[in-house]
C-alpha cells in the first residue's frame, strides 16, 4: 500500500477518536436543525392563525426555510453567516488536531520515522482534513433533509420541491473551496509552532487584513490631492486598489454557501433578486456582506490561486523543517 | 553489513556546532552504547540518524540507504520523552502507528503489548499511564514492525529500578533476534550491562569508539581502584593523604582510592607503615561510568 494511503488510513483513524469531532458534528447535524425547527414551530404557533398568514405567507416562509429542501439549504447558508463562520471553525479545529497536536504532543518525531515521506505525510493530512470536512458537509445536507422531513409532522411543510442537484453542487463547491483555508491553517500552525496561536491567526488574520484595507481606504480618501496620490491615480493603481475586495479571501471563500440567499429572497417575492439575479447588488451597504458582485466561477479561480500559494508555502516549510 | 553509519555528521545551530564531524559505523546485530554528558550531541546525532534533523554537512545511512529515506521504515525509535496521543488508548496509539507504517498485521499490536506486559492496560487512555507504562508502550511501538535497527535515546528515563531491569531484559530478548541497537542512556551502568561497544561523545565530538574493554583500558588501565577499611577511618584518610593519594570517604571507617598499577601490591603495607590498622582492602574492577568520567575529564557528568 502506498505511503499516502497509509497516512490517510492512520489519520482518519485518529481524527474520529477525538471527541471534538463528534461535538462539531453534533452541533452542526443536530443542534442547528433542532434549534431552527423549534424557532419555526414557535413562529408558526404564534403567527399561523394570525392575519400575517392570511395570504399563506407564513406557510410559504416555513416551506422555504424549514421544508426538507429549505432546511438542507439553510444548513449550507446559515453557517456562512456566523462569526466566525462554522466552516472556518471546523477547519481550524481539524487543523489543530492534525497539525497542532503533532507538535503539542511531540509526535512529529514518531510520525516521520514511521512514515519518512514528508510529502506523503502532509498530503495525507490534507486529504483527511478534506474528507472530514466532506463528511461534515454531507452529513449536514442529509441532516437538513431528515430534520426537514421530520418537521412536516408539526409544520406546514411538505417533502416535495427544490433544486436538489444544484444544492448538492453548491455543497460540493463549498467543500472544494475549503481546501484553501485548510492549507492556510496547516501553514500558520506549522509556522508559528503553536496550535492555539495558529488557530487564532486562522480565525482572525484574513478578516483583520481585509478590515485593514477598509481602514486604509477610508484614510486615503481623507488625504488632499498631492503628488503621491496624483501619481497613484495616474498609474491607474487606484482602480486596482478598488478592485482588491473582489480577491479577498473571506469574500470569495463563502460564495457558494451564500449563493442560495438570492434564490431564497426571490422565493419570498422580492423584486431585488428578480432584477439582479444572483448577485445581490442592490442590497446596498449589506451587499458586500452577502457576497454581492462575486460569482462562484470568479471565486473558484481566486480560491484556487490562494490554495496554490498556501500549498507551495506549506510544503516548502514542512520539507525544510527540523523536528526538534 | 553496516546497519548504521555516520559520515562526518555535523549540525550547526547558528554559528554553534552541536555535533562536529561525527563518524562511525555499526554492523548488523551490534548493540552499541552512546554516552556523553548533557548537551554533548547525543540526541542531535540520533535525530540526524532518524531523519528528523538535516545535517549541516556529512551524511548518514541506515541499512546502506541514505537518511531520510524509505529505510527508516525498518527503524524503531525511542527519542527522548515517549510521546503519544493522550486521548487515545495504548492499543489505539499502537494501531495508529501500525496503520501509518502499513505493513503491520493487526495481531502484532497485541503481541507487542504482551511483550511489554501492558496487555491489561491496553484499553486505558495513555493520559492515565504512569511514566514507566509510557516507556514500555514506547518500546512496544518501536518494536511493532520487527525493526532491523533500534535507535533508543535515554530509554530508561523515569523508570524505577524494577522497570529498568525489565526494560533491560526486554532489550536482551530483542537483541537475540539480531536487531541492531544504538542506545544512549544516562545510567551508564545499564548500558554497560547490555552493550558490546561504546561511542562516547563530548561537546559534539566523538571521543571514543571501541569495545567496553578498550574503553576501560584507555581510560583507567593504569589505575587500580581500592576500597580500604580500617579501625580508624579518620586516620586512614589522613594516611592516604600523606602517601599522596586522593581518597574519598566510604562510611565511617573506609575510603575509596585509586592507585597506580605498580603501587597496588604495596598499598596495605604502606598504610600499615603509617600506623593504620587495615581491616580489609578490596580491589574493584573499573566500570564504564568511572572510565567514561576519566575519558571526558572533570566536566563530564554522564547524562
Amino acid at each position: 500500500m502506498s505511503a499516502l494511503a497509509n497516512v490517510v488510513r492512520a489519520e482518519w483513524f485518529k481524527v474520529w477518536r477525538k471527541r471534538r469531532m463528534f461535538v462539531l458534528a453534533g452541533l452542526y447535524w443536530l443542534l442547528f436543525p433542532v434549534v431552527v425547527l423549534v424557532v419555526a414551530r414557535a413562529i408558526f404557533v404564534n403567527l399561523g392563525d394570525s392575519f400575517a398568514n392570511d395570504a399563506g405567507a407564513v406557510d410559504m416562509v416555513m416551506q422555504q426555510l424549514v421544508g426538507p429542501y429549505g432546511l438542507a439549504r439553510l444548513m449550507l447558508l446559515g453557517p456562512a453567516y456566523m462569526s466566525p463562520t462554522f466552516y472556518i471553525v471546523a477547519v481550524t479545529l481539524i487543523a489543530a488536531l492534525l497539525i497542532g497536536d503533532e507538535r503539542g504532543q511531540n509526535m512529529w518525531k514518531t510520525v516521520l520515522v514511521v512514515q519518512p515521506s514528508r510529502v506523503a505525510v502532509m498530503t495525507g493530512k490534507v486529504v483527511v482534513a478534506m474528507l472530514a470536512l466532506g463528511v461534515l458537509l454531507l452529513g449536514a445536507a442529509l441532516s437538513g433533509a431528515l430534520f426537514g422531513a421530520l418537521g412536516t409532522l408539526f409544520l406546514p411543510t411538505a417533502v416535495s420541491g427544490g433544486a436538489w442537484g444544484e444544492l448538492l453542487g453548491l455543497y460540493l463547491t463549498q467543500w472544494a473551496f475549503l481546501l484553501a483555508p485548510v492549507l492556510l491553517a496547516f501553514l500558520l500552525i506549522l509556522v508559528v509552532r503553536s496550535g492555539v496561536l495558529g488557530v487564532v491567526m486562522v480565525l482572525f488574520l484574513p478578516a483583520m487584513l481585509e478590515a485593514l484595507y477598509g481602514l486604509i481606504t477610508t484614510i486615503s480618501q481623507l488625504q488632499p490631492l498631492n503628488r503621491i496620490n496624483a501619481v497613484f491615480q495616474a498609474l491607474r493603481l487606484r482602480r486596482a486598489w478598488e478592485a482588491l475586495p473582489e480577491y479577498f479571501f473571506t469574500a470569495n471563500l463563502y460564495s457558494p454557501a451564500r449563493k442560495p440567499l438570492a434564490g431564497l429572497v426571490a422565493s419570498f417575492g422580492s423584486e431585488v433578486s428578480a432584477e439582479v439575479g444572483d448577485e445581490l447588488r442592490d442590497f446596498g451597504p449589506f451587499g458586500d456582506l452577502l457576497g454581492a458582485g462575486i460569482t462562484v466561477p470568479h471565486a473558484a479561480w481566486v480560491m484556487a490561486l490562494y490554495a496554490l500559494v498556501f500549498a507551495a508555502l506549506l510544503y516548502w516549510t514542512f520539507l525544510r523543517r527540523d523536528i526538534d | 553489513m553496516t546497519a548504521i553509519a555516520a559520515y562526518d555528521l555535523t549540525k550547526r545551530y547558528g554559528g554553534v556546532a552541536a555535533v562536529s564531524d561525527v563518524a562511525f559505523e555499526i554492523a548488523s546485530g551490534e548493540i552499541v552504547g552512546f554516552v556523553g554528558p548533557n548537551g554533548a550531541g547525543k540526541t542531535t546525532t540520533l535525530r540526524m540518524l532518524a531523519g528528523l534533523v538535516r545535517p549541516s554537512s556529512g551524511r548518514a545511512t541506515v541499512l546502506g540507504q541514505p537518511v531520510p529515506g524509505p529505510a527508516l521504515r525498518e527503524v524503531g525509535t525511542m527519542i527522548e520523552e515517549p510521546s503519544f496521543y493522550p486521548y487515545m488508548s495504548g492499543r489505539d496509539n499502537l494501531h495508529h502507528a501500525a496503520l501509518l507504517h502499513g505493513e503491520v498485521p493487526p495481531s502484532r499490536v497485541d503481541e507487542a503489548l504482551e511483550f511489554v506486559k501492558l496487555e491489561n492496560a491496553a484499553a486505558k487512555k495513555v493520559k492515565a499511564y504512569s511514566q514507566g507504562m509510557r516507556q514500555r508502550l514506547a518500546l512496544a511501538r518501536a518494536l511493532l514492525w520487527h525493526p532491523k535497527v533500534l535507535l533508543l535515546d535515554e530509554p530508561t528515563n523515569g523508570l524505577d529500578p524494577t522497570g529498568i531491569a525489565e526494560f533491560r531484559e526486554s532489550l536482551r530478548q530483542v537483541a537475540t533476534t539480531g536487531t541492531t541497537v544504538l542506545i544512549s542512556s544516562h545510567i551508564l551502568a545499564e548500558v554497560e550491562k547490555i552493550v558490546d561497544r561504546v561511542l562516547a561523545i563530548d561537546k559534539g565530538v566523538l571521543r571514543f569508539d571501541g569495545s567496553l574493554s578498550q574503553l576501560l583500558a584507555q581510560a583507567g588501565g593504569q589505575l587500580v581502584r581500592y576500597v580500604v577499611r580500617a579501625t580508624d577511618g579518620a586516620a586512614l584518610l589522613a594516611a592516604l593523604g600523606r602517601l599522596g593519594y586522593q581518597a574519598r570517604p566510604q562510611g565511617d571507617d573506609g575510603a575509596e582510592v585509586e592507585v597506580p598499577q605498580q603501587e597496588a601490591d604495596e598499598l596495605v603495607f604502606r598504610l600499615t607503615g603509617e600506623g593504620v590498622r587495615v581491616t580489609s582492602a578490596a580491589q574493584h574492577a573499573d566500570d564504564l561510568e568511572s572510565a567514561y568520567l576519566r575519558l571526558v575529564g572533570v566536566e563530564g557528568k554522564p547524562s
